[in-house]
């Protein structure tokens, strides 16, 4: 196989590029001075070798723990649950929360044969309950489609026999609209309007 | 103002490339069985609920040998509406004044119209889906909400479903099946009430329309669910939710056994009776189109109602096997809608009642639609 097939191939198996996209990209690539394609090589390399989920909240981080939970000012009794590390940027935006977070690596998909153990949900549970007393919210922001929902509900089920209060984001988002692309005041309306979930 | 003015189809079942002017009032359409009447009327329905009335999947529809099916609709109000499917991609393009629909939601009802036929008797005696599809669509037509509703609930019921066939793999299976239930319950029963209020309002209507159609017995309509809980026959949407929740609740550990779900929206009915019986096992075939047209006029008048607009009225070949008696009720309440646009499609030029001679005439032949002259040739 060549080199050219070879990167073509890997980007395709990116989100959202297809084979036709991934051939442009690569092309477009050769075209470039020859520093420029390495410095996309050298970052790739750092990504990889470097970049883990931080061991408390699974954000991505390249320190022993990602820069929130490391930051003494964070609120560490308050938890937002979110699908994607991705959502955390979102969140930070609005400037509206202070507490810490935790990364579930997905929602409940079982079309896709996501389960529930294929998502961070039984650390959560730890952390939530482990030491008891410490954390005081779990606040349920997952999207609000019907996999984020069902994903809230299973979390609420397995923290609510543990005794900690759990809340969801309200649903001021629009329908089927991930809190990724959602601006910042639309979030920090649904953090405040949030709800005890039973 | 005229809903349909032109009408152009390419590709589309055996219907060779066709452009059709549609006069105000509407028009005929002449063929024997197998020619395309039903195809065309097929086609143009197309544009109610961009699926095929008759229930055949996309496909399907592309003629043999075509790439892709492509229609197109100007209408009185002055809109161009377009449609292509192609067969290789799968991909279906609808385009508004040339503005592509990302959403087939936002475009429902571009083209609204209701088809009669005879093929409707199977909204009576086939299985209780069908008259739910007739509520589904007629409701997501009239309700943006009651489409996102049933959108979601489907999403959730499928996933609940692949969630408990799972059972027995997991020590926690119920509490990942309780984890849809909410939405089934929160959707459910906005479905739920958007159906049982829709029927409620239409009962005394379908019973005064059977009356007409020559049904000499009470005829009724009801809405039925399927959860087997005592709620009131006016509870509102909340209390209607608990009940769903708790229905789903007690239905979980039989619906993991048996890997389905069984109660829900999914499941209900809408009851016809005739003279305190089920129509359905009981009535005869005259009582079951009867009741078949008459939900078909509901369909008409409530789609008027809602969308302020005449829906078109695609008729096909609707006296088929109907005695005189019932052809000439038919016939009456059909010509109450003096402003109704009609495509009337019939085998023989006499079978076009007397009450739609003034229509414009075309001929079907092997797919291929010409004008008749005054004749009749
Ligand atoms: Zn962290």
């Amino acid at each position: 196989m060549s080199a050219i097939d070879d990167l073509a191939g890997e980007l395709a198996r990116l989100p959202g590029i297809g084979k036709k996209t991934a051939l442009r990209l690569t092309y477009h690539l050769l075209r470039q001075p020859k520093e420029r394609g390495l410095r996309l090589a050298r970052a790739l390399e750092v990504l990889a070798e470097r970049v883990h989920p931080c061991p408390v909240c699974h954000n991505p981080t390249e320190s022993a723990e990602c820069a929130i939970c490391s930051d003494p000012r964070r609120d560490t009794s308050v938890i937002c649950v979110v699908e994607q590390a991705s959502d955390i940027g979102a969140i930070e935006r609005s400037g509206e929360f202070r507490g810490v977070y935790h990364v579930l690596g997905g929602r409940l998909s079982p079309l896709d044969g996501v389960q529930p153990e294929d998502l961070t949900i039984g650390h959560l549970v730890r952390r939530a309950t482990e030491p008891a007393g410490v954390v005081r919210e779990v606040i349920v922001a997952t999207n609000p489609s019907v996999e984020g929902e069902a994903t809230a509900m299973y979390v609420q089920q397995k923290l609510a026999s543990c005794g900690v209060r759990v809340t969801r984001i309200a649903r001021g988002l629009p329908v089927g609209g991930d809190l990724e692309y959602a601006d910042g005041v639309t979030i920090a309306q649904a953090l405040n309007a949030r709800r005890d979930m039973k | 103002m005229p809903l349909l003015q032109r009408f152009t189809a390419l590709g589309f079942r055996n219907l060779a490339p066709l452009a059709l002017d549609v006069p105000a009032h509407g028009l005929v359409i002449v063929g024997d069985n197998g020619h395309g009447k039903t195809n065309l009327l097929e086609a143009i329905a197309y544009l109610h609920a961009w699926r095929s009335v008759r229930g055949a999947g996309d496909i399907d529809l592309v003629g043999f040998g075509a790439a892709a099916f492509h229609l197109a609709a100007s209408t009185g109000a002055g809109s161009e509406i377009r449609v292509g499917f192609e067969r290789a991609t799968r991909r279906k393009k609808v385009t508004v004044d040339g503005v592509p629909v990302n959403r087939l939601a936002d475009a429902l009802g571009a083209l609204p119209s209701v088809t009669v036929s005879p093929r409707d008797v199977q909204l009576v005696i086939g299985p209780p889906s069908e008259r739910r599809r007739l509520l589904d669509v007629l409701l997501a037509l009239s309700s943006p909400s009651y489409l996102t509703a049933l959108t979601e609930y489907r999403a959730a019921l499928i996933r609940r479903n692949a969630t408990i066939r799972t059972a027995g793999k997991h020590p926690d299976t119920g509490a990942r099946a309780a984890a849809w239930e909410g939405t089934l319950a929160t959707a459910g029963a906005a479905l739920f009430v958007a159906r049982r209020d829709w029927a409620e309002r239409v009962r005394p209507r379908y019973a005064e329309l059977c009356t007409l159609l020559g049904e000499r017995e009470a005829s009724a309509l009801r809405y039925r669910s399927s959860a087997d809980t005592s709620v009131p026959p006016d509870a509102d949407q909340a209390a209607i939710r608990d009940a769903l929740a708790g229905a789903l609740e007690r239905h979980r550990g039989q619906d993991m056994r048996r890997g389905t779900t069984r109660v829900g929206p999914h499941r209900d009915e809408l009851e016809l009776r005739l003279g305190g019986r089920l129509l359905r096992p009981f009535g005869s075939a005259g009582q079951h189109r009867s009741s078949a047209l008459a939900l078909r006029l509901l369909e008409f008048e409530t789609l008027r109602e809602r969308l302020r607009q005449e829906p078109l009225l695609l008729l096909d070949d609707p006296f088929a096997e109907l005695d005189a008696e019932r052809s000439r009720r038919v016939l009456e309440l059909l010509l109450v809608r003096d402003q109704t646009q009609v495509i009337l499609a019939v085998p023989k030029v006499s079978d076009v009642p007397a009450a739609f001679a003034h229509l414009a005439r075309t001929r079907i032949l092997e797919g291929t639609v010409t004008l008749m002259d005054a004749e009749g040739r």
